[in-house]
């Protein structure tokens, strides 16, 4: 649906993106996920044909965007606020890429209801709040009802219903068999609506990942600490658990409390201490774009 | 094509600088046929060169063209439209092409206005002064030279602003090109003894054209410069906008 073969892009000596691969299924909501300045919003534009890469092709419905034809209709984007003229009425933004699409007059007014902007249509953008031009963004990606959608931190700006309401959004959108990508640089934005994530650092991919993949990494961990912390890692690895030693009898292990509890116990260790560690998932963004960074 | 050409005109149309553009339009083309009529001699206003000179008044359009024609394109660089025009026409070529015919068209119509004004002030004018304005063959071509003149500005325009891409450093440019640059070269060559390469530069061209210059050229020999510039610059401004990457 989406692909991204070995993108490579630098801007004068900065490298921007660096032979990056990736793609998105169809059907699902995929996160992009990078700290600020990673690449995202360079590999998005690269993907709409806004950049030329410096090696590396991409493709959107198995052609470059340029090839599409009517792409309005088959890729919508919202990429930044900054791309509506400040002195036109937010309707008649609409309108100019409705006659450059060939679309009806109509669909405008349909997308500027559909993103709950009627009241606000005939007032120029220069008066929008930040929320509302990322809401004529929206509308803008939407005008063409398109099959793919890509955006580039559209929660920017909004406020906590805006949110929720960007998430129902996506989701209606990806329950009808629709593809989203959207970026972020805050996993916990992005995590209760998308199905996989790709994370990039620097230009380069960290991880692609299932969301469930994602969490199962948040899940934590038990933390055993023990007079007999050798004895029982070993027994923990010959249970088929990963164990970490951090030397002062602690241990963090890959396992339930409950099953480092019964297994000390069957060969008559002391515990110290057990309990559960669980990390956020803006813990496990944090080091896996940190584990890059080192 | 025709929907494109239609959205940029919809894309002049939303935003209010064009008003400022036409009304200026209106005051000076008015002012100048009003100016012409009040200050010719009474046994000149029946002349066909006043005829021609009086339509003259409406060369302004060939400028207020050339500078809504720069605005269309770096005004989408400026305010990052740019990156929805292409979403939507992902083939630059096609935009390039759609606003040099915009610019064309605008052109053309601005001249007509300018020309609709100036006769609107100057036949009411002279006949009150006892004079008649008598629309022959010699007026009709000159409105004809005129009206391609500033169609060919307005293209020009869109081929300078898809060049330059900033819009002060674009405005700034033409504007200093169109009343000192042209000149500035045209004595320097003068200097050099090859005045006569000056008369291939667009603002003479475009002069030979619509009659405000006189040089060697014929209107059609200045027309057909005029066109080759359109050309050339155009042809660079899209390679360049073919290049640039919209971040």
């Amino acid at each position: 649906m989406i692909e991204v073969e070995r993108l490579t892009k630098r801007f004068g000596s900065t490298l921007a993106v660096d032979n990056l691969s990736f793609s998105v299924a169809p059907g699902t909501i995929t996160g992009f996920l990078g700290p600020n300045g990673a690449g995202k919003s360079t590999t998005l534009r690269s993907i709409l044909g806004l950049v030329h890469p410096n090696a590396g092709s991409t493709a959107v419905l198995g052609k470059p965007y340029r090839e599409l034809e009517r792409p309005l209709e088959r890729v919508g984007a919202v990429l930044e606020t900054s791309d509506a003229h400040p002195g036109r009425s937010g309707r008649n933004q609409l309108r100019v890429l409705a006659a450059a699409a060939g679309l009806p007059r109509s669909r405008v007014d349909e997308v500027l209801a559909l993103v709950e902007l009627t009241g606000a249509a005939r007032r120029r953008v220069k008066g929008y709040s930040l929320g509302m031009r990322q809401r004529l963004g929206l509308a803008a990606a939407l005008l063409g009802d398109p099959e793919v959608l890509v955006l580039d931190e559209p929660a920017n700006g909004l406020d906590p219903q805006g949110i929720r309401w960007l998430r129902d959004l996506l989701r209606s959108f990806a329950r009808d068999g629709r593809t989203v990508l959207v970026s972020s640089h805050v996993l916990a934005e992005v995590a209760q609506t998308v199905d996989e994530v790709v994370i990039i650092h620097r230009g380069r991919l960290v991880r692609h990942a299932t969301m469930a993949e994602v969490e199962a990494m948040a899940a934590g961990f038990a933390r055993v600490r023990s007079p007999e912390a050798e004895r029982l890692a070993s027994l923990l690895t010959q249970a088929g658990f990963e164990s970490r030693s951090f030397g002062d009898g602690t241990l963090a292990v890959a396992a339930a409390p409950e099953q480092v509890g019964e297994l000390a116990a069957a060969h008559g260790i002391v515990l110290h201490e057990l309990a559960v560690e669980r990390a956020t998932l803006e813990e496990v963004f944090l080091e896996l774009t940190g584990a890059e960074v080192g | 094509m025709s929907t494109l050409v239609g959205s940029e005109f919809l894309k002049l149309r939303t935003t209010r600088g064009w008003i400022g553009y036409v009304l200026a339009l209106v005051i000076l083309s008015g002012i100048g046929a009003a100016a012409q009529v009040g200050t010719a001699l009474e046994f000149e206003r029946d002349s066909p060169e006043f005829r021609l000179d009086l339509l003259s008044s409406s060369v302004t359009a060939g400028l207020i063209a050339f500078l809504v024609g720069i605005t269309s394109v770096t005004v989408e660089f400026r305010h990052g439209t740019i990156t929805r025009t292409l979403l939507v026409t992902p083939r630059r070529e096609r935009v390039v092409v759609a606003k040099e015919l915009a610019g064309f068209l605008l052109g053309a119509a601005l001249a007509v206005l300018a020309i609709a004004v100036v006769l609107a002030v100057a036949i009411p004018y002279l006949s009150a002064e006892g004079a008649a304005f008598e629309l022959d063959s010699g007026v009709a071509a000159r409105i004809g030279r005129l009206v391609l003149a500033a169609a060919l500005w307005g293209a020009l325009g869109v081929a300078v602003g898809a060049l330059l891409q900033k819009q002060t450093v674009a405005l700034v440019v033409a504007i200093l090109w169109i009343f000192l640059g042209e000149a500035l070269i045209g004595a320097l060559l003068g200097l050099a003894d090859l005045e006569d390469v000056a008369d291939f530069l667009p603002g003479q061209a475009l002069g030979a054209l619509d009659g405000s210059v006189e040089d060697r050229f014929s209107p059609a020999l200045g027309g057909a410069l005029a066109l080759a510039w359109v050309t050339v610059l155009g042809a660079l401004g899209y390679l360049r906008v073919r290049r640039r990457d919209i971040t």
